[in-house]
């Protein structure tokens, strides 16, 4: 954990004041037996057992005694007993949590099987088996809460040092020939850190309340030794005499609990265990330029479209940033761009689809004659549910694994056009044929995981021609397959568009994949569309970027004997972006009318390039023979 | 640098019914100061063999052995350095770059000249040796996978093996990639395996290709007699299906044929004779005469068919138009 992350833990109100308690009680626990601690031993013949009066404001005990200033002074022996259980705990459960990494398969295998044995067993018992153990007394309980809480703790343990085992970096320490134990210091604890330190504060709270129970029950600090649960007790007993008596040394308790568990609690919504939505609206976009006129027979039509994001040091981040986008009907347009360049998030902003914390904004934004932006979540879905269909690129994760795929399908024409579920199922297989499914009848009653990667695929198309969408937006649908099944889906998604006459909007890195299927290629850098080129015209691409773009990926014809072409740097960070151009810095025809924006001017028929010095010279690729994507 | 050779290696997962052979007795040669290029599709088993050499999955059978000698205890396997695919998963958040490289420089060196070693090969990889205090996360994609590969030459491999080190990257930094390794390659006269499902790539960085289809080797030979004379149809089928400008989705392949399965046969249950026959474009679906395929495994027998490829009808060539 950071040092931010600290700060961002105290700057949260409830953090903040749970730090703020832990940090009086500790000045308490330092200072109050120093200051107090002979007074709170004094005994007051003349005042046994009194209630609440001006020179004892708590009462007094049967000796005599200033409550008060006995809960006071009572806060170090709690605290202190309380956080020495907590580390016998804390350390226990780490070595006991780390022995099925050190030990072989089979030893690891039943230190396992023990601490899953223990974790059953409940802990006050376990507490109090081994209190009768060590004996009765301070010593006693403080290694029965320490141990009884151990098994638990190593669970956590064991468990996020398997996740963080699985990963790449471990592998590759080991392939270094990094020692088990180095390992185990180097890599595998400092990546479990935050659930453990979140883990261990909680459990302070835990452990001060057990231990309050136990001595409250006898077993813990004997006399004359005190804390909050001794004192607990003895006030208890004369509760209808003098309720201070036991209520001070129980709300003590409460308090510090509540202090380490709010504390704990306030870390893990930092290190990202729960976030924290934030609701405020960013600053409108400056009017850049008067909104263009839709074309009529537009599918799509989206103007200086905006996706904002809260930064995390305050204000907005834009990956998505002015971008004008228009799908004619039954176009099929490919968008490119690298990772980070607004693509996929233009697409979901469009379909609606965009992340909570995201702020859509757009001077203009149709999809299939809807304005979605400003209307409810329910009545975009009645409009827009089945004219939009997403395929999206991990096939696996958008599918509901429990559910049959032939339900799954058929959900949709259920709930959009209120079918009868025979009508709906015999729907749902049809449409599986008809993305070339091999025996849909029986695939259809299959569960998504006994697709392949590529069926998968074929199902969620199939998905979205369960109605009969306008527009068909994939995004990366052929990045986790193979060449050869990513052939065999881009052909349907040809196939299925020349057939229904949908749009196909085709998100891809890959250049070559979407000139193969698209009409028109959209670049995109920085959050903005840099060029829009016909396929046809790719070799003849105006902007410095898409022209790098396309000399640096090889193919089967490259020279093997030249260096590829690169382009230097890297792409601007959304939250830091340069002035004017974002591609200027990496740009080898950068000047300085660069510093101020450009905006998409046509350069050809059809061809709009965002460029101030835009290229004219033919490429030097064997590109004049592109003709994928004519129809 | 030595030569690394596969011989017979077999990799098992799971058992009883579940079981499954990742890898079914590879014998694969990578000579010494040369690059092979491993494709295959995701599932084929070629991420798995490169695991199996460096030692993180067990062997079930055959053996790995640098220049004859087998590899078997992990002093032995350091010998080898494997760079993984996602560079942002295979360096440890919490470590600088610099601890991360030094992990890897063999013990033996002083702690000064760790240091000297970290930021000489930073400097080999393109990188600022003042950068060995900055965290991965400072870093770009690109960057990271230099580190990474600096990590690999740290430990003085005699073969480094590279796992699709290029497709968790974007385009414009992959090239910046590719030439590295390639340019390591000849000044350090490195022998490498270099995985990729990517076609172009392998070609780019390879002079030996071997293609891999469920766990076997299906065809090896130099790069350029495999790709533009392929003795194995499947590797004909990559080539046809990579992507690329000038070729329309429309213009037909053999393996478009509706009469072939369109999925990958489940690894749990491989079809019996050839492994490839029910996506085979020349094989009994569209050949009834060639019931062999069906029948009769061509793996025996691969090592005397010319580039050693597992078809019964290797002798045919299958010249790819236009490449």
């Amino acid at each position: 954990m950071g040092r931010e992350q600290w700060q961002a833990a105290l700057r949260n109100p409830v953090g903040a004041v749970a730090a703020g308690l832990l940090v009086v009680l500790a000045i308490l626990a330092v200072v109050a037996p120093i200051v107090w601690g002979d007074a709170a031993e004094e005994t007051d013949p003349a005042a046994l057992s009194q209630g609440s009066t001006s020179e004892h404001v708590l009462g007094t005990d049967t000796l005599g005694r200033d409550i008060l200033l006995r809960v006071l002074v009572a806060t170090r022996y709690s605290l202190g007993l309380a956080l020495l259980a907590t580390a016998i705990c804390v350390v226990a459960g780490v070595i006991l949590g780390v022995l099925p990494a050190v030990l072989g398969r089979r030893a690891g295998r039943l230190v396992t099987a023990a601490v899953n044995l223990a974790v059953a067993f409940p802990g006050l018992l376990l507490a109090l088996f081994f209190a009768v153990i060590f004996g009765v007394g301070a010593r006693g309980a403080v290694l029965a809460i320490g141990l009884a809480g151990a098994p638990s703790f190593a669970r956590l343990v064991q468990t996020n040092v398997a996740a963080v085992a699985g990963r790449d970096y471990v592998a590759a320490a080991r392939v270094a020939g990094v020692g088990r134990f180095r390992l185990i210091a180097r890599h595998l604890l400092p990546n479990i850190g935050e659930p453990l330190v979140v883990n261990a504060t909680v459990m302070a709270g835990t452990a001060l309340l057990s231990f309050a129970g136990l001595s409250f029950l006898g077993l813990g600090v004997q006399p004359p030794a005190y804390d909050w649960g001794r004192l607990l007790g003895e006030g208890l007993d004369r509760i209808y005499i003098n309720p201070a008596a036991a209520l001070a040394p129980g709300v003590a308790v409460i308090v510090a609990g509540l202090a380490f568990t709010l504390l704990g609690e306030s870390i893990a919504q930092v290190v990202g265990v729960r976030a924290v939505r934030r609701r405020t609206v960013p600053e409108p976009a400056p009017q850049e330029a008067a909104v263009a006129e839709a074309e009529p027979d537009a599918v799509l039509a989206a103007d200086d479209l905006r996706v904002a994001f809260p930064a995390p040091g305050g204000g907005w981040t834009h990956p998505v940033d002015g971008v004008r986008l228009t799908v004619r009907r039954g176009e099929t347009v490919g968008i490119v761009g690298e990772s980070g360049s607004g693509k996929s998030l233009t697409a979901l902003a469009v379909a609606q689809l965009a992340p909570d914390a995201a702020h859509v904004t757009a001077q203009r934004l149709e999809v299939a004659g809807v304005a979605p932006l400003g209307r409810t979540g329910a009545e975009v879905r009645e409009l827009l549910g089945t004219k939009v269909a997403m395929v999206f690129q991990d096939p696996m994760t958008s599918f509901n694994p429990s559910m049959r795929v032939g339900r799954q399908l058929a959900e949709v024409t259920r709930v959009h056009e209120r079918q009868g579920r025979r009508a709906a199922l015999a729907r749902a297989v049809d449409r599986l044929r008809t993305v070339r499914v091999p025996a849909p009848e029986r695939r259809a009653h299959q569960y998504p995981h006994e697709f392949s990667g590529g069926m998968r695929q074929r199902a969620m198309i199939a998905m979205g021609l369960m109605s009969t969408p306008e527009l068909i937006i994939a995004d990366e649908p052929t990045t986790a397959l193979d060449v050869t099944v990513q052939r065999q889906v881009l052909r349907l998604l040809k196939d299925v568009q020349a057939d229904t006459g949908a749009a196909v909007v085709l998100i891809s890195h890959d250049i070559a994949v979407v000139a193969q299927l698209c009409e028109r290629v959209v670049v995109m850098y920085a959050g903005r569309v840099v060029e829009e080129v016909p396929v046809e015209r790719l070799g003849q691409a105006a902007h410095p970027y898409t022209r790098a773009l396309l000399a640096s990926v090889p193919d089967l014809a490259t020279d093997r004997d030249r260096p590829l072409a690169t382009i230097a740097g890297r792409p601007p960070d959304p939250a830091d972006r340069p002035e004017g151009c974002a591609f200027a810095p990496r740009c080898e025809f950068a000047d300085d009318a660069c510093r101020v924006r450009p905006g998409l001017a046509a350069v050809a028929p059809d061809q709009r390039a965002a460029c101030w010095h835009p290229r004219s010279q033919p490429l030097n690729l064997a590109l004049d023979a592109v003709t994928g994507g004519q129809a | 640098m030595r030569e690394l050779s596969f011989e017979g290696t077999t990799v098992r997962f799971g058992t009883g019914r579940s079981a499954l052979t990742a890898v079914d007795g590879v014998d694969l040669t990578v000579p010494a100061g040369s690059v092979v290029g491993l494709v295959g599709e995701s599932g084929s088993g070629k991420s798995t063999l490169a695991k199996a050499a460096v030692g993180l999955v067990p062997t079930a059978g055959g053996e790995i052995r640098l220049d004859c000698a087998p590899l078997r205890t992990r002093r032995d396997r350091r010998k080898l350095q494997l760079v993984f695919q996602d560079p942002h998963a295979s360096l440890d958040p919490r470590m600088t770059i610099g601890e991360s490289i030094a992990e890897a420089v063999p013990v033996r060196r002083r702690r000064a000249a760790r240091t000297a070693e970290v930021a000489r090969l930073l400097e080999l990889v393109g990188l600022n040796p003042a950068r060995a205090r900055s965290l991965p996360s400072g870093l770009s994609g690109g960057q990271r996978q230099r580190v990474a590969l600096a990590r690999a030459l740290a430990a003085e491999p005699e073969v480094v093996l590279a796992d699709e080190i290029t497709s968790a990257l974007d385009v414009s930094v992959q090239g910046s990639v590719l030439n590295l390794v390639r340019d390591l390659q000849r000044r350090l006269g490195l022998t490498m395996l270099f995985i990729s499902h990517d076609l172009s790539v392998v070609r780019y960085v390879s002079d030996v290709i071997a293609v891999m289809y469920l766990g076997r080797i299906v065809e090896a030979g130099p790069a350029d007699a495999v790709l533009s004379a392929p003795r194995h149809p499947y590797t004909r089928t990559l080539l046809d299906a990579a992507p690329a400008f000038g070729v329309a989705l429309d213009d037909p392949v053999p393996a478009d044929d509706p009469r072939l399965d369109a999925e990958a046969p489940s690894p749990h249950d491989p079809p019996l004779g050839c492994r490839f026959h029910r996506r085979c474009p020349i094989g009994p679906l569209t050949r009834p005469e060639r019931t062999i395929c069906a029948e009769t495994d061509p793996q025996p027998g691969a090592a005397d068919r010319p580039h050693r490829a597992a078809c019964h009808f290797a002798a045919e060539i299958l010249e790819v138009p236009g490449r």
